[in-house]
């Protein structure tokens, strides 16, 4: 067993777990934060998707030994119980999300996204969820949620583009 | 080179078969707040039948979406439903749930009608009002009604009722019959970009116009429309399970079994055509399982528009789509241009 301290959504948890437990499996099974969901456990679906020291990772690939002494956060971190975070709420606002569970792994890729302070095209948006699988939602509704949620949380704009030309060109 | 076509797909769909039993039933209780509970069988997968489901039973009662409180698919305690299958749900349970939440309203109405000094048939249920028509200045509002039924006249306002749509048995000598209560019709158009060199297709945009009847929530329509073109996508292009000889899965991880990710999806626009169906609730039919289906056809006919081969397996894989522009060219190998 070993004995891994996280910070998590602020807060310092400590679990004995034996050292092959992953990230993920820390999270869910001793500190019952059961939002991060497992999917595939093999680092394909994101469904899994937490921050590590504000870089999304795929929880289920990461040893819970290696994220000792970090900084993590998941989805329980972001809503208050009066008030959803702004990405939540982007996403309530267009129903995003249908059976939600690539919500959470959706939501905080999004929010490592719009954290990085960059400047944000339709396609970096595209690019930066690609790691996400959903098997609901054909993605437009999500991607339109994170537009809104960056627009809010930014205040800047996502440029407008004629996909239909856009992609010809690339 | 990269070849661009466009192709058009069309579909119809049934909703609500009618060769076997398939019942809903449905319960609705006006509570004394003037609130609704709407106990219900089926079960919400994320498609927001739930959401349509206390919609229907807000619209007849005359109260907001947000006063019903809707509880579903404890099968130990809610009413029978035949499930969240066939695309049924807001056309067969969403008729239970009309007829339940009519019978709790006309429990209502006989408890105003002499309130307003009105016969029962004079009364409408709008804006949390018992109103009679046309002079809807002579109201009550329906917590008052539902709190002198339940507490002075002893009737508290419960509605239960089932729907089945007619069960047609089929003509054993013909094979003709009615299987279906009704049907629903869509076309999608798609455009892709065909690479002649690597067999690659790209979906770069997608039309989806779908006649659902009444869409009692155009949003989440459109989501199924969005999520349905999706599935199509992979069905059309990506997905496919692979077997050894043993029949062991070949593929079982989403490493190798390709599903569409945000970077394979085109930009869509989707056209609700609405068309009011007299058999369902305010005229809804039915929307999930129709909007997968004609995505791959008017995605093969793009490729056919594109490069002129017919794809008549699926999915239509780079290597199946190279192959088949090859044996259109006769065989011969094409010469690459040479790299600058
Ligand atoms: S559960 Fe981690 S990527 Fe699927
Ligand atoms: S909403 Fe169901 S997987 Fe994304």
């Amino acid at each position: 067993m070993t004995d891994v301290t996280l910070t998590v959504n602020g807060e310092e948890r400590t679990a004995s777990v034996p050292p092959e437990t992953t990230l993920l499996k820390m999270l869910r099974e001793d500190l019952n934060l059961t939002g991060a969901k497992l999917g595939c456990d093999v680092g394909d679906c994101g469904a899994c998707t937490v921050l590590v020291d504000g870089i999304a990772v795929n929880a289920c690939l990461m040893l819970a030994g290696q994220a000792d002494g970090k900084k993590i956060e998941t989805i329980e971190g972001l809503s208050t119980l009066e008030e959803y975070h702004p990405i939540q709420k982007a996403f309530e606002e267009v129903a995003a999300l249908q059976c939600g569970f690539c919500g959470p792994g959706m939501i905080m890729s999004t929010k490592a996204l719009i954290d990085q302070g960059e400047d944000l095209s339709k396609q970096e948006i595209k690019d930066a969820l690609s790691g996400n699988l959903c098997r609901c939602t054909g993605y437009t509704k999500i991607i339109d949620g994170v537009i809104d949620a960056y627009e809010d949380i930014t205040g800047k704009k996502v440029p407008e583009t004629n996909p239909r030309e856009a992609q010809s060109a690339a | 080179m990269r070849h661009r076509g466009k192709g058009v797909g069309c579909m119809w769909y049934p909703i609500g078969f009618t060769v076997l039993a398939n019942p809903s039933a449905a319960t609705v209780k006006i509570n004394e707040d003037g609130t609704a509970t709407l106990l219900t069988g089926t079960v919400e997968t994320g498609q927001g039948s739930l959401t349509v489901l206390g919609q229907i039973a807000a619209e007849e009662l005359g109260i907001s979406t947000d006063d019903v409180h809707v509880v579903s698919a404890d099968t130990d305690t809610t009413p029978m439903d035949t499930g969240a299958i066939a695309s049924r749900t807001t056309y067969v349970t969403g008729n239970a749930i009309k007829l339940a939440a009519e019978n709790a309203k006309q429990i209502l109405f006989e408890v105003a009608a002499p309130m307003l000094d009105v016969r029962p048939d004079q009364l409408e249920a709008v804006d949390r009002k018992i109103q009679v028509q046309y002079f809807p200045q002579r109201c009550l509002p329906i917590a008052d009604v539902a709190l002198q039924a339940q507490f002075v006249m002893g009737r508290p306002p419960i509605g239960s009722a089932s729907y089945n749509p007619p069960t047609v048995a089929m003509d054993s000598e013909t094979g003709q019959g009615k299987p279906f209560s009704t049907y629903v019709y869509a076309t999608q158009c798609a455009e892709v970009e065909v690479d002649d060199e690597t067999g690659q297709v790209d979906v770069i945009y997608m039309s989806a116009a779908h006649d659902c009847g009444t869409a009692i929530n155009p949003m989440l329509v459109e989501g199924q429309i969005e999520g349905g073109i999706s599935m199509g996508i992979g069905f059309a292009l990506q997905e496919e399970m692979l077997f050894d000889d043993n029949g062991q899965q070949l593929n079982p991880n989403l490493t190798n079994y390709i599903m569409p990710t945000s970077l394979d999806m085109p930009e869509i626009d989707v056209d609700i055509v609405e068309n009011f169906d007299p058999t369902g609730p305010f005229g809804a039919k039915g929307v999930g399982e129709p909007t997968a289906v004609p995505t791959a056809a008017a995605i093969c006919n793009a490729i056919h528009d594109a490069v002129g081969v017919r794809i008549t397996s699926l999915p239509a894989t780079a290597e199946k789509v190279l192959k088949a522009i090859k044996a259109r060219d006769g065989g011969e190998q094409k010469a690459l241009p040479a790299a600058e």
